[in-house]
């Protein structure tokens, strides 16, 4: 038996230790706004916060996660109200919006260390999320604005 | 002119107070309805409904470029309705009443033609009710129809001050006797409230928030998940099969032999991959493709290329072979582009549960094209549309990829459904995506010019050797275009030019891998070959490379107009020290683009850096601007990923890349700044979504030349080619 937190709420399973804990969010939790895009810590999409660090759940076993801290995009805020989710709406930033959770939650994290961070340690720190539709601009702009907001 | 239409048939859904309209592609010609009831089946583009809310048929699919917002934004601005009021349904099925205009009414959406395809239909569409609904206002009011104004689902007469909701009009009596106005009431430009607005796009606070469901996400009661091990080499199957590990791994169902794979049932995602890695397979190796390398192939097509034998004329006027005799200097050059792979971010998946008879199953798919996935299914099971009940999940990509007459993920999902008596999804590793992908085609491509006295082009001899995409992935439409394949050309006509003697021709090679449709079709790499030639002709000129293009454009004042805006605002930035700036002018289809990049080179570890992009846009009357932008900005990156990076190669048959480590696409930090203008005219809209690549590569190449002196005539410019020309 594994146990966990997961978005502020504690999660037992007997899955088997081996599973991804991105497979287990999305299939076994129905908790799909983690995506899968590589399974390799390439693109970014299945990131998550585990002990507020933002982490790819794609390399992450079900073993190591227990007794840990985790946050998905569904545990982000409480409304969808996060500075970055109001910022994202605001900037338009997605297209086909598959890679967005990722990017929010990778955005989240500069923002938890960083009260403002340059463009240049934007686009550095986001760099590990690939979009595919090349929102990349908008991104930039809405991690501007939502630290703004934060700031504010 | 007032004339009441004749009705001879009920044209209009009897379904209480609801109505639906319906036009056929052609006009306003109203037709008639099987069903007798919209609240069962929805049936017409636009339901106004008695409560004042309205629904709105969203009959393309989304994968990122925001028609499910333009689309209904269309018919909503002449219905004259309030936007907070409408909702969109998307079509779930195959019905060709509602089509796509711009492809022969194939649900089918590609070549960025939602907005352009649709644009007149949905106008009729909004006009005819919005008529209705004031005709019968007046009636009910006894006034002239044309004192009765309209806005925001409301009619009123300013006269007598009286006014009722869109939803009290279609409640009262007869509302479907309606006589209707012919022709439509269109508004003028200037009246628009919605079209070439800011509207934010409707599906964009899902995507905020990891609500949105694509078809990866599907979970359904009693699912299994299946992952499929396929043949390495495409036309191969199994020989001889192990089975045994895959089925004694924990949590596996069932292992089911396909046409071209293997693919392990399992309760879980996990158990479906850790059953599937123990599977011992050999397969029959006997695929000609086996012989097939991506260095040979190009090779092959590079001859083709340079050879005498005559292709399919694509484009042609004038006298290719007596202008060149007739000019007075003459270039010639050959451009190569390797293969390359769409790498939407959302791998293939497809969930089906087949009906216990196996005649019927439901079915969640991501898919650019509801006819093609419904006959999919139909042609798996033996069936008819009928019994296919479609899920049209939201797309994490397109961009060509999920648009193949067969789909071979939901083939793979209905056979193991069938098989298993359970809903399955089939999902595709990253690895499987690439290693299974099909690709951006090979090309090879021969050009020559000739330039008169005063340095102007006068002859353009285009052959572009590469395979024929539609003939691959959907023979039933190369019956219809046999030997013009605008999948594989497009570009290669240089149509936004003035060249007196011109000729493309389509020579076309022998297809050694899987190839589709991918963002810019042939625009990709025919206007990369077109476009870096141009300049290297109009540096042999001793020309401006723009006013070389300007040369030959003296007719298209849309297009001079675009390059004297993108002129301009480069101007507003001055070149950074080692640096230098390219130009290109390609659109894509009817959109004319000009743009200019700057580059500079690290010449040690062969890497270009693209650090800005201006690029002026004419796309006619834009539905939406916002959109657009974001659009033309994601093409540009686009464009700027495949010139720096992206290729796959292929030996023995067999893909050679593996996932995001070896197949790269840009990055946030390797992003240009972007400065995008899009002309504001009200000229008939044409396309956006693929817009902004084409000129790219070409610009890029172009930029290097004005750096180092140099030229690359293989697209990606990758370091090693980088350096060799640098050498």
């Amino acid at each position: 038996m594994i146990s966990f937190t997961l978005n502020g709420k504690k999660v037992e399973t007997d899955a088997d230790p081996d599973t991804m804990l991105l497979i287990f969010l999305r299939e076994e939790l129905g908790l799909t706004g983690t995506k899968y895009g590589c399974g390799a810590a390439m693109c970014g999409a299945c990131m998550i916060h585990m002990q507020g660090a933002p982490m790819f759940s794609c390399q992450i076993t079900l073993a190591r996660v227990a007794g840990m801290n985790i946050k998905t995009i569904e545990g982000l805020s409480e409304n969808d109200d996060h500075p970055l989710q109001k910022a994202w709406i605001e900037e338009q930033v997605p297209q086909c919006g598959y890679c967005q959770s990722g990017q929010i939650m990778r955005a989240a994290a500069l923002l938890d260390s960083n009260e403002s961070p340059s463009e240049e340690e934007i686009r550095n720190w986001m760099s590990s999320n690939l979009c595919r539709c090349g929102t990349y601009n908008r991104i930039v702009k809405a991690v501007q604005r939502a630290a703004s907001e934060m700031s504010s | 002119m007032i004339a009441p239409v004749n009705v001879s048939r009920r044209v209009f859904l009897k379904s209480g107070a609801a109505v639906a309209v319906a036009l056929s592609a052609g006009g306003i010609r109203l037709e008639a309805y099987a069903s007798e009831n919209a609240q069962e089946v929805f049936a017409g583009w636009v339901e106004v409904k008695p409560d004042n809310s309205i629904l709105i048929l969203f009959p393309s699919t989304e994968m990122g470029q925001g028609s499910e917002t333009a689309l209904p934004q269309i018919l909503a601005d002449e219905l004259d309705a309030d936007w907070d009021q409408v909702s969109i349904q998307q079509l779930d099925e195959d019905d060709r009443r509602f089509g796509n205009p711009a492809f022969g009414k194939i649900l089918y959406t590609a070549g960025s033609s939602a907005v352009y395809g649709y644009f007149d239909v949905l106008r009729q569409a909004g006009a005819t009710l919005r008529d209705m609904i004031r005709t019968r206002a007046a009636a009910e009011w006894e006034v002239d129809t044309a004192t009765v104004a309209t806005g925001k689902n409301r009619v009123t007469h300013a006269p007598s001050g009286r006014s009722m909701t869109y939803g009290e009009v279609v409640a009262l009596p007869d509302f479907t006797e309606t006589a209707l106005l012919t022709p439509a009431t269109l508004k003028t430009h200037e009246q628009y409230t919605l079209i070439g607005k800011r509207v934010p796009r409707r599906d964009i606070p899902a995507k905020s928030t990891g609500k949105a469901q694509y078809a990866i996400d599907v979970r359904v009661p009693d699912m299994l998940y299946a992952t499929v091990l396929r043949s390495p080499v495409e036309g191969e199957s199994v020989a001889s099969l192990n089975d045994e590990k895959a089925r004694a791994t924990r949590d596996v169902v069932d292992v089911v032999t396909l046409p071209d794979g293997v693919a392990v049932m399992a309760k879980t995602l996990h158990a479906s991959f850790a059953g599937r890695a123990a599977l011992d397979v050999r397969w029959t190796e006997t695929s000609p493709f086996r012989k097939y390398s991506s260095t040979a192939t190009l090779a092959a097509y590079t001859k083709a290329a340079e050879g005498k034998a005559d292709g399919a004329a694509w484009s042609t006027h004038g006298d290719v072979k007596a202008g060149l005799a007739r000019a007075s200097r003459s270039f010639d050059a050959v451009y190569t582009s390797d293969y390359a792979y769409h790498a939407q971010i959302e791998p293939m998946a497809a969930v089906a549960s087949v009906d216990a008879d196996g005649k019927g199953a439901e079915i969640w798919v991501g898919t650019q094209t509801q006819s093609w996935t419904t006959r999919t299914a139909t042609e798996v099971l033996g069936t008819t549309p009928d019994r296919i009940r479609l899920n049209m999940m939201t797309m994490g990509g397109g961009f060509g990829r999920r648009t193949e007459l067969m789909q071979n993920y939901l083939r793979d999902a209905l056979l193991c459904s069938k098989k298993a008596n359970q809903p399955v999804k089939v999902v595709w590793s990253r690895e499987d995506d690439l290693k299974f992908g099909a690709f951006r085609p090979a090309a090879a491509q021969y050009l020559k010019a000739g330039i008169d006295d005063n340095g102007v082009l006068t002859v353009l001899h285009h052959r572009v050797a590469t395979p024929s995409v539609i003939e691959y992935f959907n023979p039933i439409r190369w019956q219809q275009v046999d030997p013009n394949d605008i999948i594989s050309m497009r570009g290669a006509e240089s149509k936004f030019y003035d060249i007196p003697d011109f000729l493309a021709e389509h020579i076309k090679t022998e297809r050694h891998a899987r190839i589709l449709p991918w963002r810019g079709i042939g625009a990709a790499y025919t206007s990369f070959a077109a476009e870096a030639f141009l300049d290297e002709v109009a540096t042999e000129a001793g020309v401006d490379p723009l006013d070389f293009r300007r040369s030959i454009m003296e007719n298209n004042a849309r297009g001079t107009a675009l390059i004297d805006r993108v002129e301009e605002m480069a101007a507003s930035v001055p070149l950074a020290e080692g640096r230098g700036r390219g130009f290109a002018f390609a659109g894509y289809g009817d959109t004319q683009a000009a743009g200019i990049v700057e580059i500079s080179v690290n010449e040690s570890a062969g890497t270009i850096r693209v650090h800005h992009v201006w690029i002026a846009v004419d796309a006619g009357q834009i539905v939406s601007p916002d959109n657009a932008l974001n659009q033309i900005e994601g093409g540009v990156l686009w464009g700027v990923s495949s010139a720096l990076f992206e290729r796959v190669t292929i030996t023995d048959g067999q893909v050679d890349q593996q996932n995001f480590f070896n197949y790269t696409i840009l990055r946030n930090n390797q992003s240009p700044a972007i400065d995008v203008y899009v002309a504001e005219n009200n000229e008939k809209p044409t396309q956006i979504g693929e817009a902004g690549n084409p000129l790219v590569p070409p610009a890029i190449a172009n930029a290097f030349f004005a750096l180092t002196g140099r030229r690359i005539r293989h697209q990606p410019l990758t370091p090693d080619r980088v350096r060799e020309a640098l050498a």
